[in-house]
C-alpha cells in the first residue's frame, strides 16, 4: 500500500489516498464482527469456565457459603478475618513458599549444570532421552515409585544408606525430612523440562563465538562462564518465571506422598484450600484463602516482573 | 484394575440410557461404594448373585476410592440430586451428611415388608443409624478393630490356653509380658502395629484402649469434652509397645502386615477386614476382640451402612431399592467371609456362622462396639482422623507428649465447633 502512494504523483495522491482511505475504514469496520467469529468460542468458554468462576469465588469468599448450600448469606469480611488468624492456613502458605523455594533453586541450577555438561559429551540423543524420561512420567506413578523407595523399613533409600551404617530414616514420616524428600522426588521428575530448554538455548548461540573464544585462549569453563551463561539469560527469567509459578501450584505430589503430612509439614496451600472446601464443606472459606493465595501470586509475579526488567533494561 | 474400571464406565453408560429396561420391568439400579480389593471383589460377587436371583432390579455397581475422594463426590453428587439409588457409608459418616438433606430417611413399614426391621439388629448398630428420630441407615456389617495371633508363635510362647487360644489378657503388664515371649520366639518383633502416615489407623488402637477406661469423647456440645488423663494413659502404653522391640515405631500399614504374614511377629492388630489376606497367607492364627486393658471391655468399630441419598425416586424405583438392599442384607453371610461381621443378626445367628472360624471368635466384638464421637466432620476417612494424625503422630514416632498432642488435637476441633455447622 505505502509502495503504490508513493509512485503516484501529488496531484493523484490525495485521491489515491482517499480511496485507499476508504477500504481501509471498511476493513476496520469488518474486523469488528468478523475478528469476534473467530475469538468468539474462546471468548464465551474463558467467560464462563475462567471469568465467571473467578468473580462467583470472590462474592462465595464473602458468604459463609457451604457444599450444602448452607449459611449462604453475605458475612462481610469475616472469611479473611478468619483466615489472617488461621495458624494452619500460615503454615500452609509457608509450606508452599519453602517448597517453592526449595525447588526452583536446584530445578534451575542443575538444569543448567545438566545442559551445560551434555552439551559437551557426545551420545546427546541418550542423555536427552533419560533426563526428559521422567517428566513424562504422570504424577501418581511418580509418586508410588518414590513412596516404595522412602519406605522406612524396605525401600531402596533406607537400604542403600544402611550399607554405610545409616540408621532408617522414614522419609516421608519424619517431620525434618519430609519436604526435602517430596523435593528431591520433585527434582528427579520434572527438571527434565528445564533441561530442555536449556540446551535448545544452547545449541542456539553461534559456534563462531566459541571458536573466537578458544583462539583467544579462553578455556572451556571461562567459555561456559563468559558466553554461554550470560547468552542464557533471557532462558534463565523464561524457566524461572514458569518454575516459579509451577511450585507455587504444588499438590499432586504431596497429597499422594504425604497427604500434606506428618503432622501439616508439607501440606501446601493449594490442599489446604481442597480440604477447607471440599472435605470439609466450606466453600465461602475455601475461596477466601484462594484469594489470599492469589494475592501471594499476584505480589511474586509482580516482583518478578520488576527484577527481570531492570536486568534487561 | 480393568474389571473396576469396566465397572464404573459401565455404570457411567447406563446413565446414558433410560433407568428403566421397559421390556423386562427390571430396574436399573446405581449402587454407590468404596470397597476395593478383597472387599470389592466379595461385594461383587455378592451383587451378581443378588441380580441373579430374578428380581425387579439389575443393581450396576460404581466403585470409588476409599475416603474423601469417595464421600466428597458423593456429597457433590447428591446436592446435585444426582446421587445413586443407594450408597454404602460408614455409619460414623451418617451424622455428618443426614442434617444437610443429603440422604433420604429409610421407610421403616417398608423396610419390614422385604423383611428387615430393628429386631433383626444388635441395639448399638441399629441405633447408629438413627438421627433425630428417623433411620438414615440400615448397617450391612460391623468390623471392628481386632487382634489377630499367629498360633505357632503364640504356642512356643507359652500364651496358649488349654482350648488353643490366646490366654485370657487382663492388664497392660501381662500384655507387655506375652508380646515380650513372642518377641523371643520370632527374634524380630512381639506384635505389629502399622500407623505410619495414618489418622486412621493411629485412632483405631487409641479409640480402643481410651474406651476401655470408659472414658468421654463428647462432641455435642460448642467444645469438645475429653477426658484426656485417659488419653494420656492409652497413649503411654502405646509408647510401651513401640519401644522398638516390642514391635517397631516406624511401621506403616503394609510393612504390618506384610511383617505378621511372614511370622516375624507373633501378634497383629488390625481390622476384620484384613482376614482374607491373612487367611490367604496361609500361616497359623487365630483372632480375637483386643483384650479389655484397662476394665471396661470396648471395641472401636464402624459399619458399612446402606444409605438413600437425595434422588428422584418414583414408587417401582423405590421398591427395587429395598428388594435389592434387604437381598444382600440376607445374603450377607458372604460378607462374613470377607471377615466383617454381619449386622443382620439371623445371619450370625445361623449354625453356619456359628462354625466360621476364626470369625466367630471375634465376633463378640459387636456388642463392646464404639463408634467415633458424634459430630459432622467426624467419621471414617474423616478430617477428624487427619486431624488426629496432625496433632498426635509425634506421640508415637518420636515419643513426644501425650499431653501436648492431645491439647493439640482439641483444639483443633474446637476451633472446627466454634464454626457454623456447614451441613
Amino acid at each position: 500500500m505505502s509502495t503504490t502512494t508513493a509512485m503516484t504523483t501529488p496531484a493523484e495522491g490525495g485521491a489515491v489516498r482517499e480511496a485507499a482511505a476508504e477500504p481501509q475504514s471498511l476493513r476496520a469496520g469488518k474486523k469488528d464482527w468478523r475478528g469476534w467469529l473467530f475469538v468468539g468460542p474462546f471468548v464465551v468458554l474463558f467467560a464462563l469456565f475462567l471469568v465467571w468462576p473467578m468473580i462467583h469465588g470472590l462474592y462465595l469468599s464473602f458468604t459463609g457459603e457451604s457444599l450444602t448450600g448452607a449459611n449462604g448469606q453475605l458475612i462481610g469480611f469475616d472469611n479473611y478475618a478468619e483466615a489472617f488468624s488461621d495458624p494452619v492456613m500460615w503454615h500452609s502458605l509457608w509450606n508452599t513458599v519453602w517448597f517453592t523455594v526449595l525447588s526452583t533453586i536446584p530445578l534451575v541450577v542443575v538444569a543448567l549444570g545438566l545442559a551445560l555438561l551434555v552439551h559437551q559429551v557426545p551420545g546427546q540423543w541418550f542423555w536427552r532421552l533419560s533426563f526428559f524420561m521422567p517428566y513424562l512420567l504422570a504424577s501418581t506413578v511418580v509418586a508410588q515409585f518414590w513412596i516404595w523407595m522412602y519406605n522406612p523399613q524396605l525401600g531402596l533409600v533406607n537400604d542403600f544408606l544402611g550399607n554405610f551404617g545409616v540408621e532408617p530414616i522414614a522419609w516421608l514420616q519424619d517431620e525434618s525430612w519430609a519436604m526435602i524428600s517430596v523435593v528431591v522426588t520433585t527434582l528427579w521428575w520434572t527438571i527434565g523440562f528445564n533441561f530442555l530448554l536449556y540446551l535448545a538455548a544452547i545449541q542456539n548461540i553461534p559456534e563462531q563465538q566459541f571458536e573466537a573464544a578458544a583462539l583467544d585462549g579462553a578455556s572451556r569453563i571461562k567459555q561456559a562462564f563468559r558466553i554461554t551463561i550470560p547468552q542464557l539469560w533471557p532462558t534463565t527469567v523464561l524457566v524461572l518465571i514458569l518454575q516459579v509459578l509451577a511450585s507455587l501450584k504444588v499438590f499432586d505430589q504431596i497429597y499422594m506422598m504425604t497427604n500434606g503430612g506428618p503432622a501439616g509439614a508439607t501440606r501446601p496451600i493449594v490442599q489446604y484450600v481442597f480440604e477447607v472446601g471440599f472435605t470439609g464443606y466450606r466453600f465461602g472459606y475455601a475461596s477466601a484463602i484462594s484469594y489470599i493465595f492469589f494475592a501471594l501470586i499476584v505480589l511474586v509475579s509482580l516482583v518478578q516482573f520488576r527484577i527481570t526488567n531492570r536486568r534487561n533494561g | 484394575m480393568a474389571a473396576l474400571g469396566g465397572v464404573t464406565i459401565a455404570s457411567a453408560l447406563s446413565g446414558c440410557a433410560s433407568p428403566t429396561d421397559t421390556a423386562s420391568g427390571v430396574e436399573q439400579l446405581d449402587f454407590w461404594h468404596l470397597l476395593s480389593g478383597g472387599d470389592g471383589v466379595t461385594m461383587a460377587g455378592l451383587v451378581e448373585k443378588a441380580n441373579a436371583q430374578g428380581k425387579d432390579f439389575d443393581a450396576k455397581q460404581t466403585v470409588l476410592a476409599w475416603g474423601a475422594p469417595y464421600y466428597t463426590k458423593l456429597a457433590m453428587a447428591s446436592v446435585g440430586g444426582r446421587g445413586p439409588d443407594t450408597a454404602i457409608m460408614h455409619a460414623s459418616r451418617v451424622p455428618g451428611y443426614a442434617p444437610g438433606g443429603l440422604l433420604e430417611p429409610w421407610d421403616l413399614d417398608l423396610l419390614a415388608e422385604y423383611g428387615v426391621q430393628k429386631t433383626d439388629y444388635v441395639d448399638r448398630v441399629w441405633e447408629k443409624g438413627s438421627l433425630n428420630g428417623k433411620q438414615y441407615s440400615i448397617a450391612l456389617d460391623a468390623h471392628p478393630f481386632i487382634l489377630m495371633y499367629n498360633t505357632d508363635v503364640a504356642e512356643q510362647a507359652g500364651a496358649l490356653g488349654a482350648d488353643g487360644q490366646l490366654k485370657k489378657i487382663t492388664s497392660t503388664d501381662e500384655f507387655v509380658d506375652v508380646a515380650r515371649a513372642m518377641q523371643a520366639v520370632t527374634g524380630k518383633h512381639g506384635l505389629s502395629y502399622g500407623y505410619l502416615a495414618d489418622g486412621a489407623q493411629m485412632w483405631r488402637l487409641w479409640y480402643t484402649f481410651f474406651k476401655q477406661q470408659d472414658a468421654q469423647f463428647d462432641l455435642s456440645g460448642t467444645s469438645a469434652q475429653v477426658d484426656t488423663d485417659a488419653g494420656v494413659k492409652a497413649f503411654e502404653f502405646m509408647q510401651t509397645l513401640l519401644d522398638g522391640t516390642i514391635c517397631t515405631p516406624s511401621g506403616d500399614y503394609g510393612t504390618a502386615l506384610s511383617e505378621f504374614l511372614s511370622g516375624d511377629s507373633g501378634m497383629l492388630f488390625t481390622g476384620v477386614w484384613e482376614l482374607p489376606t491373612v487367611l490367604a497367607s496361609g500361616i497359623a492364627f487365630d483372632a480375637q476382640p483386643i483384650p479389655t486393658l484397662f476394665g471396661t471391655p470396648a471395641a472401636y468399630a464402624d459399619s458399612h451402612a446402606f444409605t438413600l441419598p437425595v434422588s428422584d425416586r418414583d414408587e417401582k424405583r423405590t421398591r427395587a431399592t429395598y428388594d435389592f438392599v434387604t437381598t444382600l442384607l440376607k445374603g450377607s453371610f458372604g460378607w462374613a467371609q470377607a471377615g466383617h461381621i454381619p449386622a443382620f443378626q439371623p445371619v450370625v445367628n445361623s449354625t453356619e456362622y456359628q462354625e466360621l472360624l476364626p470369625q466367630a471368635h471375634y465376633a463378640p466384638a459387636a456388642e463392646i462396639l464404639n463408634y467415633d464421637p458424634e459430630a459432622w466432620f467426624t467419621g471414617s476417612g474423616s478430617d477428624f482422623q487427619n486431624f488426629f494424625l496432625e496433632t498426635c503422630q509425634g506421640v508415637l514416632l518420636n515419643g513426644s507428649s501425650p499431653q501436648a498432642g492431645l491439647d493439640a488435637f482439641v483444639a483443633r476441633i474446637d476451633a472446627l465447633m466454634a464454626k457454623p455447622n456447614p451441613v
